[in-house]
Formats: C-alpha cells, sequence, structure tokens
C-alpha cells in the first residue's frame, strides 16, 4: 500500500534572531543592488531590462534594488499544492508539514544483486521508485540516481522511470536547458491527464544557482519554460565555504540567498504567482583535497538558518538532509550526522525536505541505505511531535484506576495506547520463527528493502498514459539525439 | 645582496604575498640581477617549499593558491626580461578546463594548482569552454597536455567530442589527453580515447608526470 507519514514539527527551532534576520536579509539585498548577479541568457536579461532592472548586457549581470526584489516577491506564494497521480498523494506545501524525498541525482550504484560498485541505470531509478512509493518516510520523489544508459536523455527517462514505478509527486533535478523542459512539461501533462498543469503540477522542479552569484543558462532557461508552464520551481544556492563562497557561515548564507532570489524574482516577473520556495545547502571543503563537506556543525546551523531565511521572502524552504559524506551504510558516524541534518530541518520548520537513500555526499546508491534513513526519518517524525499534555494525554484517570502498586499491563487503555509508542523496527525488530533470526542489521535493511521490492505493486500507470510517455521519449530521441 | 634579494623573492612565495613578490621582481630587475636565476634560485625554491608544507599538512589549499598567485605575480615581471634562449624550466604545458555545459569550476582548479606547484605551466581556461576553445588554447600556448574535467553525466560525452576535435585539429598526436570529474572512471576514458583518468589532484599529477614521460 502507498501510504504518506508527512512530519509535522511542533518546535520552532531557530537559529537566527529577528536582528541576525534582518542582517543577513541587508546584506543580501546590499549584494542584489551593488554586486549583482549574472544571468548568461538574452532572454532573462531581456526580462529584468523590460522590467526596470539595472542591466549591463555585456557582464550579463543583473542589479536589484531592494524595492524591485521585495515587489517581486510579495507575488510570489507562500504555499502551494504538490500533485501525485492518485489520490491521497497531494502535498499542500507551506501548510505547516513538512514533507520528505528520497536523495538525487547520484552516479554510482552498488548492484541490487553482486553487490558490486557501478555506474548507475535507469532501472535503478525505477527500483527506487517502487521502494519510494511503499515507504511511508517518503512523500515526493526526486529520481535517485541518473539514467546513464540514456546519454543527454537521462532526465526524461528518470521522469519516465519514475512515474511508471510510483504514484507519489515527482520532482527533477536534472532538467536542464529549454528544450528537455518543453518535453518534461509534456511528460507532466500526461500525468495531469485532462487537469490544468497550473491547477495540478504533477511535477516541479529544482535549479541549482551557480555560487558565486551566477545563475546556469541551462538551469534559468529551464526554469523560464517550468515557471510558464506552471510548474513550481525551487531555487538551491550551494555555497562552499572557502571555495565558491567566504569561509564564513553568514557570507556563504547571503551569496546563495542572493543567487536564489534573484532567480526566483526572474519567475515572479515572467509568470507572477509561480509557485517557488528556495533552498540553501551551505557546505565546506575539506582544506587540503577541497573534497567536498557536508557533515560539519557550520553546515548544520546553516541549514536552519536557511528554512528561516526562505521564510523571511515568503516562500516554502526546501531542506537538504542525510546524503552525508560515507560509503558505508550503518555506522555511528551516520546516526550522529543523520540526526544534525534530518532533525535539525524538521524542527526548523522545513516544508519541503530531500535526502533519504544516498551515500557518499549524494552521489553513490546504497539500496538498503533509504531503509535505514526511513528508521531515522519515522524517529524524528515521533520527535517533532512533541508531548501530549492535554487531559486524555496524562491519562489522570487510568493512573487513578490502578493506583499505588499493581500494574498497567492488564488495561484496556494500555491496550488501546501501546501501539502509539513508536519502536524502531530495525533495532527492535518483532519476534521471528526461529530460523529467520538474524542480528546483523545491515542485513534486517537489506531483507526489508528486498521484500518491498519484490512484494510492493504500486497502482500501475495506465497504459494510454505509459504509451504517450513513449511517444514523448521517441520524438525528443530524434529531435535531441540520445 | 644578491643572495639577500633570492631569499626575498622565496619568502615572498612561501608567505603567500603576490603584491611584494611583483615588487620585488621590479626591484630585482632594478638592481641588474639576472631574471633566470631570480627564478630558479628565488620563485622555484619557494613553490617547492609550497609544495612540501601543503604536502606536510601544513598548508591548506588557499596557502597554496595564493602561493602560486605570488609566484605567478613575480614570473610576469621576469619573464618577459629574460634574453637570448634563456627560458623558465617547465616541466610541461597544460591546458586545463570545465567541458561545455558544466560549470564545475573547483575540482579542475585544484588539479590546476597541484599542477603547477609541482612545475607545471598551466593555462586555465575556465568552465563552460568548447571543444574549439579547448583547441584555440592548445595551439596558442603549445600544451603537451589537455585537462579536461566534466561533472555531470550529461556532459561528460563532451570529453569525446573534445578528443574528436583534438584529431580533427591533427593534434592529437602531439597533446595528452588526460579527463576527471566525479561521474568519469576509467573505463570512461578508455572508452573515449583519453591517454589517463585521474581519480583526485594528487594522482592527476602522477598521471601528468607519466604522460609527458618525466621522473615525478
Ligand atoms: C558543488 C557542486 C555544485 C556547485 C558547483 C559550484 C562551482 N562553482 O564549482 C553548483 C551548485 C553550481 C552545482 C550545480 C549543478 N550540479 Co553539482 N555538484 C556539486 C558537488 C556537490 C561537489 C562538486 C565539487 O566541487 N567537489 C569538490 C572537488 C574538489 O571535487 P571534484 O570536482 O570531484 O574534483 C576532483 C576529482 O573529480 C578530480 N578531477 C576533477 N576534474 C578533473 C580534471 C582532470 C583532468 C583530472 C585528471 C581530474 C579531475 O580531481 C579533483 C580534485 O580531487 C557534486 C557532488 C559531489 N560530491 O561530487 C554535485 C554534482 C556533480 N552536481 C550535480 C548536479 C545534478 C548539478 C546541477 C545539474 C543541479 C541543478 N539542478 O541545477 C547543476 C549543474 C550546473 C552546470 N551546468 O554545471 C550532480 C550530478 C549528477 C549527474 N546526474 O550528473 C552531482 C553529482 C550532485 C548530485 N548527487 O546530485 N553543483
Amino acid at each position: 500500500m502507498t501510504r504518506i507519514e508527512p512530519l509535522q514539527a511542533n518546535f520552532d527551532l531557530k537559529v537566527l534572531n529577528k536582528k541576525q534576520l534582518k542582517q543577513v536579509r541587508e546584506a543580501t539585498l546590499y549584494v542584489l543592488e551593488n554586486v549583482g548577479v549574472r544571468f548568461p541568457s538574452d532572454r532573462a536579461l531581456d526580462i529584468f531590462q523590460e522590467h526596470g532592472a539595472m542591466v549591463d548586457k555585456d557582464s550579463q549581470i543583473v542589479r536589484l534594488p531592494a524595492e524591485f526584489v521585495l515587489t517581486a516577491m510579495g507575488k510570489a506564494p507562500r504555499s502551494f499544492t504538490l500533485f501525485g497521480r492518485a489520490p491521497d498523494t497531494e502535498l499542500l506545501v507551506g501548510g505547516g508539514h513538512s514533507y520528505f524525498a528520497t536523495d538525487g541525482c547520484g552516479v554510482e550504484t552498488i548492484d541490487f544483486e553482486t553487490g558490486d560498485r557501478r555506474l548507475s541505470c535507469k532501472d535503478d531509478v525505477a527500483k527506487m521508485a517502487l521502494v519510494a512509493d511503499y515507504l511511508s518516510s517518503i512523500a515526493f520523489f526526486w529520481p535517485m540516481v541518473s539514467a546513464q544508459d540514456y546519454g543527454r536523455l537521462a532526465p526524461l527517462h528518470e521522469l519516465d522511470a519514475a512515474y511508471n514505478n510510483l504514484v507519489k509527486h515527482v520532482q527533477t533535478e536534472t532538467v536542464m536547458g529549454e528544450d528537455l523542459a518543453r518535453y518534461a512539461v509534456e511528460i507532466a501533462q500526461v500525468i495531469a491527464g485532462d487537469d490544468d498543469l497550473r491547477e495540478k503540477p504533477a511535477l516541479s522542479s529544482l535549479i541549482c544557482t551557480i555560487a558565486p552569484l551566477c545563475q546556469d543558462k541551462e538551469g534559468i532557461e529551464a526554469a523560464m519554460v517550468f515557471a510558464e508552464a506552471g510548474i513550481p520551481v525551487g531555487f538551491m544556492g550551494m555555497p562552499t565555504m572557502g571555495s565558491t563562497a567566504p569561509a564564513v557561515p553568514g557570507g556563504a548564507l547571503t551569496i546563495g540567498n542572493a543567487e536564489a532570489v534573484s532567480a526566483m524574482v526572474l519567475m515572479q516577473l515572467i509568470a507572477p504567482g509561480t509557485p517557488v520556495f528556495q533552498s540553501l545547502l551551505v557546505s565546506g571543503m575539506d582544506p587540503q583535497s577541497a573534497e567536498y563537506l557536508v557533515t560539519l556543525p557550520e553546515k548544520y546551523l546553516c541549514n536552519v538558518a536557511a528554512v528561516q531565511m526562505a521564510h523571511d521572502w515568503g516562500v516554502p524552504a526546501l531542506g537538504g538532509t542525510f546524503g552525508l559524506n560515507h560509503a558505508e551504510p550503518a555506522t555511528w558516524q551516520l546516526g550522529r550526522d543523520s540526526v544534525y541534518t534530518a532533525l535539525m530541518c524538521a524542527l526548523a520548520g522545513t516544508d519541503i525536505t530531500i535526502g533519504l537513500g544516498m551515500l557518499d555526499a549524494s552521489t553513490l546508491l546504497v539500496p538498503e541505505q533509504i531503509i535505514f534513513d526511513d528508521e531515522i526519518y519515522h524517529n524524528h517524525r515521533i520527535l517533532a511531535r512533541g508531548l501530549d499534555t492535554e487531559m486524555e494525554g496524562i491519562a489522570v484517570d487510568i493512573i487513578e484506576n490502578v493506583g499505588p502498586g499493581g500494574h498497567f499491563l492488564s488495561h484496556k487503555h494500555t491496550r488501546s495506547h501501546l501501539r502509539d509508542i513508536w519502536i524502531p523496527e530495525l533495532t527492535h525488530p518483532r519476534m521471528e520463527p526461529e530460523d529467520n533470526q538474524n542480528g546483523d542489521i545491515r542485513k534486517r535493511a537489506r531483507d526489508k528493502f528486498n521484500q518491498i521490492l519484490a512484494e510492493h505493486e504500486p497502482t500501475p500507470l495506465e497504459e494510454a498514459a505509459r504509451h504517450e510517455i513513449d511517444t514523448i521519449l521517441r520524438n525528443a530521441e530524434a529531435d535531441l539525439g540520445r | 645582496m644578491s643572495e639577500e634579494m633570492y631569499a626575498k623573492l622565496t619568502q615572498a612565495v612561501i608567505e603567500g604575498e603576490p603584491e611584494d613578490a611583483e615588487l620585488l621582481a621590479k626591484q630585482a630587475l632594478e638592481q641588474g640581477l639576472d631574471p633566470l636565476t631570480c627564478v630558479n634560485e628565488g620563485l622555484t625554491k619557494g613553490i617547492q617549499k609550497v609544495g612540501e608544507l601543503f604536502a606536510s599538512g601544513e598548508y591548506f589549499l588557499p596557502e597554496l593558491i595564493i602561493g602560486a598567485e605570488a609566484m605567478k605575480k613575480a614570473l610576469a615581471v621576469l619573464e618577459p626580461a629574460m634574453v637570448g634562449d634563456q627560458s623558465r624550466e617547465v616541466v610541461g604545458k597544460v591546458v586545463i578546463g570545465t567541458v561545455e555545459g558544466d560549470m564545475h569550476e573547483i575540482g579542475k582548479t585544484l588539479v590546476g594548482t597541484m599542477l603547477i606547484a609541482n612545475g607545471f605551466q598551466v593555462y586555465d581556461i575556465g568552465v563552460d569552454k568548447s571543444a574549439a576553445e579547448f583547441v584555440a588554447a592548445v595551439n596558442e600556448n603549445d600544451a603537451d597536455i589537455v585537462g579536461a574535467s566534466a561533472l555531470l553525466t550529461t556532459t561528460m560525452l563532451q570529453q569525446k567530442k573534445l578528443i574528436e576535435a583534438l584529431e580533427e585539429a591533427n593534434l592529437r598526436g602531439k597533446v595528452k589527453v588526460m579527463v576527471g570529474g566525479a561521474p568519469v572512471t576509467n573505463s570512461f576514458a578508455t572508452e573515449v580515447g583519453a591517454d589517463g583518468y585521474a581519480e583526485d589532484a594528487i594522482s592527476a599529477v602522477d598521471l601528468a608526470f607519466r604522460l609527458i614521460d618525466a621522473p615525478a
């Protein structure tokens, strides 16, 4: 059965106080007005110019006065709905829940059968979509690895594999450039059926900005196509302290914030009211090898600050969690670091959050990792909920009823509430037949994974829709080559 | 007097002071010192020391990069003043860049810097560079090696295009090609006909030495 159990935080974790939030906002607006952001797209530059932004066509740098930014951002909705292809999969983003998704888009896979490390392919995306469809931690899906067997068309085949194996909402982070974006919109329209995509976005997109202070031509041009089609678009700044950003968290946040908001402003100029969202993933680098590091306390603080900053613009926040710098599942480091990323983001009130199931800084798919992350997620879901101290939650009447001494084991109240206490499944498996017992947690995770893969049957995509998507893929191949 | 100047140049590179290095180079020429000796006795010693400090974990990347920067500034003053057939000894000339459609900057910058620290002359042409731009840079700088970086599964195919373009320009016999970046593998490198692949900057330096048949 396909289920979604979203997280709802009863805490309000903040890293920046009011004054600090204002300082970052002012620094960002200063940078936007005085330094600017490069938009290497004639179309984007023309639109900015038409609307009266300061545009230098030679350097392709756009500078935006504070008023300009705030007016445009005033048009962006604080909440919107994402759709899947089945009832009960719609997500009201910005409505107080935090919806989690898989991580992407990796380039290598630990083979499902042989255990060898190899290049990723379309079938990996399909299998992971099926497992993600089952897991209730996953509210929407990022194709987890690249469909490298389809070359240039990989991003479209990732969508095909996703829609064919999962009914939940799909978000792409690999569809770049006008051409691919147009085909992706066509595919999304097949999923939306007779409904207007604007009303029922079955696809959303995440585009990265290029630190420091640039946009990607292909990225921003895809974003414009999506915005016009009514597909929600998010922008993610990925400043790395010391290499693509100053070696101070505040500076990295400011750079990413300026990049992302400048892109969101453009979306509002093109199609006012377009659903947009923001994400800032600050990272560090190994000071000698420049390896991309995501397991740093400073990064975790920035994750929370980033949520506050998105909300400060009045748009939903996407948090980036899990996807840590290790290649081995089930290590103590992973346990430690997942808590800092995922729990802190959740408590800060991210609206959507990506990251389950990948290792090696989001480049390596290890099949059973998603089972570990699912379990951590559910821990967090309970943690974020907080405690119930209403009469019913305290059960004074039951305390009174049992009185001093004795026990609660035989009480009906216990019978009906014991199941509310969530017990981690991997560390505390239920009783199993003798011959099936296994103390190895990694094997348990793997068994669960294999079982889902073998038994779960997502509602299939309708025959007609499948054919339509096939046709679109063939057209894309004829038009763009592989 | 001259010894003192060489030591100062060495020091400016070790301490990573590009402005000082440039100024010192000018003073050295004013004092009539031989530019090539200034390079060999001053700058080269400095960058070697920087490399050692980096290898021993004492120096971080910014120290390495700013050290190389200081050397570059001083070289810009000294090299034009060299006379006759005087020229700085370089291990090899490398053109490096990230392929078309790909904006990932850091990996190739790091590889380039490590090559500089190991005595190579490096021309970093930047990110999002077409095969034609690579070819032009190879011609212009008479390069021995081309290094192409690609971080996306969708752009790694550009490495193949680059190799084809080098063949078309009749440069393939003369220039070695090394490729790298997260999705690139040894077998991919062989498949597209590159001369070598390296997974990180340290092995990229070893590879470069091997490609031009020089002892590391
Ligand atoms: C930082 C980063 C970015 C930054 C880059 C900032 C900048 N100015 O450079 C930004 C935010 C701009 C970015 C953008 C995008 N990115 Co990116 N990015 C990364 C990330 C996290 C780290 C890259 C990095 O800097 N590593 C540190 C350096 C030191 O390592 P390195 O580059 O691997 O280089 C080393 C070796 O590879 C080797 N090497 C590298 N080059 C060369 C060259 C030669 C000749 C040799 C011998 C060796 C060599 O030596 C280097 C030093 O040790 C990687 C994931 C990862 N962990 O690798 C994703 C990643 C590469 N990006 C990815 C994606 C999808 C994108 C976007 C498409 C996202 C989007 N939706 O917009 C855009 C594409 C933009 C574009 N057109 O290029 C995916 C690629 C997946 C795929 N299917 O191909 C990755 C794998 C992340 C993921 N899991 O999703 N990205």
